[in-house]
């Protein structure tokens, strides 16, 4: 099978998965404990989200695997199932529908839809109960799990001491390149890759994924538990996982993990961190002196003296020293723009001490500096306000400014108590004089505004921001026991931030280090990681148990009991199912695309016109050669070749018949979201769904249904404290039926609401100047009901996006007339109303009735044929001009065949002075037609007329009939 | 030919896939003290390095793709 056969059958079978998936979802939310519909409905979503596995549709996937964890969940009884449940996952459901339509129609799915897929399925995990994180999967099918609870910030933290002592892994000159990187504003992510145990049955190669990130410096490569012994080393169970930095930008990154993006986690490092001194520790004496004149200079704030004396002492020694790297980081760090005062202060105690600056202490003290360093360094250049710089204080100011300050900010952190406003105002007063002493005195204002609310609120968090503000200003570090709610007011991104929002974080004014989380750190939402255990089981069939499952959906039925055994028979049956187990398993339905069929209906119709010549060729063998014998034998031979064909027939037209429930399914939910909308109450009643006919029918049927529907639901059904009012049941009641009726399907649709009032239909009609007001005054009200089916006709007052702009009733009519219908409105005002269709079964074979006149033999449709009669011309009477004839007590107008087609020769009567009438159905009327005489009937495939004669007016078509020669058919709604 | 061994030396060239690992592991298991050479290796497969991982053979020759050798070396902390 072909890719593209098979991405065929995905589609078509996709579309019938999300069908039954939003039945079954409809139904359990009539029935929310029916465990057996739980589990088909759970089937469904697996078994669609197995197959789409089999395509590069990583979006249509994630949405399905969320939606299958959360049936799971609902299945094993850990969430209750609900209203919002089944929103979400219809949601979802017609996400996926749409995605489908799109591969359908392009054959691949566009990246601009992975944003709604992400968004899709956190919405539905944020569905399942928290619980589910705590539910351990078994042993290590999954990864992992990833903390979950914690900030952006904390996850930083907590990652920054295994990520510092990995990239010393990484050269001191890729670290390099990586700084300077971000510091053209660019970001550095950290990439930790943990592939899930089981990758490698699904065909994936991490080891091969990771080294082709983009922009990826590797920096470790670990096994995540201790190796066993090599015994019972299982080479088939992925115990690596990488880690390393990266200069591509996250959305490269994201699209490049597409496939894993639950194994992945992207975070946004502080270029900080990359600079770390590495190398020999022992040599050289000097460090004191250069210590000591480094700082002096750096006081100072003689730039170019620093760098002089680092460069004089770097090129003293040996590269190799870890001093040396040192120097050179703090040549880098010089590089114009110079970084902070004290990031290099801190970088040249570091030589003193030999041991790298703790960055990530340094990032938790600094809270409101770090945003300064990611400044300096790039990552947010442009959202810094540019009168903010960091004041260049003496060293003695400082230190005193600096003490003055903590010890506000102890003040500020004692309990909000009695003494609470004293103590703000002091405070206040205190930090007025500071922001003078140093000159802000555009911090006043924000100070005031501070302590004032602080005061109101009897919250001391405004003051501590405003604190751990300015001694940022001032380039003083605050401990950060002294700040610790400031840090929380300040920086947004230190709240714990749902994934899908803080992807859209843009954090506006606080040049805080912006770390983002991936998918993979959700925080209300469970990890993806820790998930149960079906859908991880899935992903690590073989394709070729996925294949099994697209030929034979329904081959894993579990009941209801089964299911908690059913997570380990499923792995055992997908590892041992093999391709040929399949066979079995297959072939009972067979998927044929529609032309194959339609060419079998050609042959078969040319098969019919052939047949239809044997029994001329008898005739010709008796009449013109007289061979009674051979003639006989024909027609017998004719008699068994005209039962095999017609057999032949009705097969082909059984296979192309359908059930009338492929629209009718449609409509659970179309009346669901719709009296949902609208705030009524509707029960819907679908009856005789299994009635068939020819496709080509049923889908005509599809759309002027919906109108239907749509129609009856807005306009037809009254809320329920109307009905209330007038005494009916709250609930509505919609009924679409269908059945069989000889050669017609009927379907009606009955309603039992307000009915159409006649008499507003007249005005309206009249208004809109419909009808003519001599019509108005005749019309019966019968006749007033079916004026709906007037182009232009509307009632409603107001258009709504339901219904209202007067394209309706007329539009279905000629749809419906279209393929060979009628259809018939009544309704009874205040009871309801009720529309029914009458359709032909099938469109595909006409049985025609062939009449001559003018020596030309024309056919008509026999359906439209209501009786053959002889007529004596004397019966024939004249109102004015007009020819008629009083048939069973009924008077009918006659037309005479030749005049309507413009023929110029007179009807030919017969010996007895006999015109052929022919009586034909027009609506509710009987018309007569006269003709020179009549013929058979027979059937024949109708064809359209083609090319320039479609425009033809009066004909429905023609046919080839067995002689050779052409029938034309007649339209005899175009005759008249 | 992907692995074999001779000369007390397991050898392995070319694209080392998927299928290799638990030949590499009794491979490895059988001569605890055989050595590496990968000189003519193109690609390990994630199970395969795992394998080496675990059983830390010593490495005669490194891979002369350099990106490879850079990442087993890292890997294998030689």
């Amino acid at each position: 099978m072909s890719v593209n056969s098979l991405l065929e059958q995905f589609i078509t079978e996709g579309r019938e998965f999300l069908q039954a998936i939003s039945v079954s979802l409809m139904a359990l939310e009539e029935n929310p404990g029916d465990q057996e519909l739980m589990t088909e409905l759970f089937r469904h979503v697996h078994t669609l989200k197995g197959n789409s596995g089999l395509f590069d549709f990583p979006a249509m996937t994630r949405v399905l695997h969320a939606g299958e964890d959360l049936m799971d969940s609902v299945r094993h009884g850990r969430v209750q199932f609900n209203v919002s449940i089944a929103d979400a996952l219809l949601d979802a459901m017609d996400f996926v529908s749409h995605l489908l339509d799109e591969v359908d129609a392009a054959g691949s799915l566009d990246s601009s839809n992975d944003a709604q897929a992400l968004a899709l399925s956190h919405m539905l995990r944020a569905l399942l109960p928290a619980a589910t994180v705590a539910v351990v999967t078994s042993d290590a099918l999954v990864a992992e799990p990833v903390p979950t609870q914690l900030s952006v910030r904390d996850r930083l933290c907590a990652i920054v001491p295994s990520v510092q002592a990995q990239l010393l892994k990484v050269s001191e000159d890729t670290r390099r390149e990586m700084f300077l990187w971000a510091k053209k504003g660019q970001p550095l992510i950290w990439v930790h890759y943990q592939p899930e145990a089981e990758c490698f049955f699904k065909g994936e190669d991490p080891f091969f994924l990771a080294m082709q990130t983009p922009g990826f410096s590797v920096a470790g490569i670990h096994n995540r538990t201790p190796w066993p012994a090599l015994e019972q080393l299982d080479a088939y169970r992925c115990e690596l996982q990488f880690g390393g930095i990266s200069s591509a930008s996250r959305a490269e990154l994201e699209d490049y993990f597409r496939y894993v993006p639950e194994q992945v986690e992207l975070i946004e490092l502080p270029a900080l961190l990359m600079v770390l001194p590495s190398g020999d520790e022992n040599g050289g004496p000097v460090y004191e002196d250069f210590v000591v004149e480094a700082l002096n200079l750096l006081e100072r704030g003689d730039v170019a003296g620093l760098r002089r004396v680092t460069s004089s002492l770097l090129e003293f020694s040996s590269p190799a020293l870890w001093l040396s790297s040192a120097l050179r980081w703090l040549l880098v760090l010089l590089e114009e723009p110079p970084a902070e005062l004290f990031v290099l202060r801190a970088l040249i105690q570091s030589v003193q001490s030999l041991t790298p600056p703790d960055w990530l202490q340094f990032l938790q003290n600094h809270e409101l500096s770090v945003g300064a360093v990611a400044t300096e360094f790039g990552a947010s250049a442009e959202e810094t306000p540019p009168e903010d710089p960091i004041l260049e204080l003496a060293p003695a100011r400082r230190k005193a400014l600096q003490a003055l300050l903590q010890a506000q900010g102890s003040i500020l952190a004692l309990p909000v108590d009695a003494g609470f406003e004293g103590r703000m105002r002091a405070a206040t007063t205190t930090l007025l004089g500071c922001t003078k002493t140093v000159g802000l005195d555009s911090e006043r204002d924000l100070l005031e505004q501070a302590s004032s609310t602080a005061r109101e609120q009897k919250n001391p968090a405004p003051m501590q921001a405003w604190v751990a503000r300015f001694a940022h200003r001032c380039g003083i570090a605050m401990p950060a026991t002294v700040v610790p709610n400031a840090l929380q007011t300040l920086s947004p991104v230190a709240h714990p931030v749902t994934p899908v929002q803080a992807a859209a974080v843009v954090v506006p004014t606080e040049p805080v280090v912006v770390v983002v989380p991936t998918a993979a750190v959700p925080e209300p939402v469970p990890p993806p990681a820790s998930t149960p255990v079906v859908p991880v089981v899935h992903e690590a069939a073989p394709p070729v148990a996925l294949v099994a499952e697209v030929i034979a959906p329904s081959v894993v039925a579990p009941a209801p009991a089964e299911s908690a055994a059913l997570q380990d028979e499923h792995v055992a049956a997908r590892r041992n199912s093999k391709p040929e187990d399949t066979h079995a398993q297959s072939a009972k339905t067979l998927r044929v695309d529609q032309v194959k069929i339609d060419r079998l209906m050609n042959l078969i119709g040319e098969m019919v016109v052939a047949k239809n010549a044997l029994p001329y060729l008898a005739n010709r063998a008796e009449n013109q050669y007289g061979v009674r014998d051979l003639s006989r034998e024909i027609k017998v031979q004719y008699s068994v070749i005209n039962r095999i064909a017609e057999e032949m027939q009705d097969a082909i037209m059984q296979v192309r018949m359908m059930p009338v429930s492929f629209v009718f399914q449609r409509f659970p939910r179309l009346v669901r979201d719709l009296s949902n909308k609208l705030g009524k109450e509707v029960q819907l009643v679908l009856e005789g769904e299994e009635t068939e006919a020819d496709k080509n029918i049923v889908e005509a049927l599809a759309d002027p249904l919906i109108h239907i529907v749509r129609n009856s639901l807005d306009h037809g059904l009254e809320l329920p404290e109307v009905r209330r009012a007038n005494g009916k049941p709250e609930k509505g009641r919609l009924q679409i039926s269908a059945r069989q009726e000889s050669d017609h399907v009927t379907i009606e649709i009955t309603d039992d609401g307000r009915g159409i009032d006649a008499t507003v239909i007249k005005r309206k009609a009249y208004q809109n100047g419909l009808i003519s007001e001599e019509r108005l005054e005749q019309i019966s009200d019968q006749e007033a009901i079916n004026l709906v089916f007037l182009p232009g006709f509307s009632t409603a007052e107001t258009v709504t996006d339901l219904s209202g702009r007067g394209v309706g009733m007329d539009v279905v009519r000629n749809a419906i007339q279209k393929v060979g219908g009628t259809l018939q409105l009544n309704s009874v005002l205040g009871q309801g109303t009720r529309l029914r269709l009458s359709l032909p079964l099938s469109m595909a074979v006409t049985n025609v009735m062939i009449i001559e006149s003018a020596q030309q033999i024309f056919g008509f449709p026999m359906d439209v044929v209501v009786e053959t009669v002889r007529l004596p011309r004397q019966r024939i009477k004249y109102f004015k001009q007009h020819a008629t004839t009083v048939l069973r007590d009924k008077v009918i107008p006659l037309f005479s065949l030749n005049t309507l087609l413009a023929l110029d020769t007179p009807q030919v009567a017969n010996d007895q002075n006999e015109l052929a009438l022919l009586v034909l159905r027009m609506g509710q009327e009987q018309v007569g037609l006269l003709v020179d005489a009549f013929r058979e009937t027979t059937d024949i495939i109708l064809k359209p007329l083609p090319g320039v004669l479609s425009g033809l007016h009066g004909y429905a078509g023609s046919a080839l009939l067995g002689d050779g020669s052409v029938l034309m058919v007649l339209d005899h709604k175009e005759l008249f | 030919m992907t692995m074999r061994y001779q000369n007390k030396t397991v050898i392995l060239a070319d694209v080392v896939g998927v299928e290799d690992a638990e030949e590499l592991l009794g491979m490895l298991q059988k001569y605890p003290t055989a050595k590496l050479d990968m000189e003519a290796c193109t690609h390990v497969h994630t199970a395969c390095l795992q394998v080496l991982m675990a059983v830390k053979p010593a490495v005669k020759k490194w891979p002369e793709v350099p990106v490879l050798a850079h990442w087993l070396r890292l890997a294998l902390k030689q």
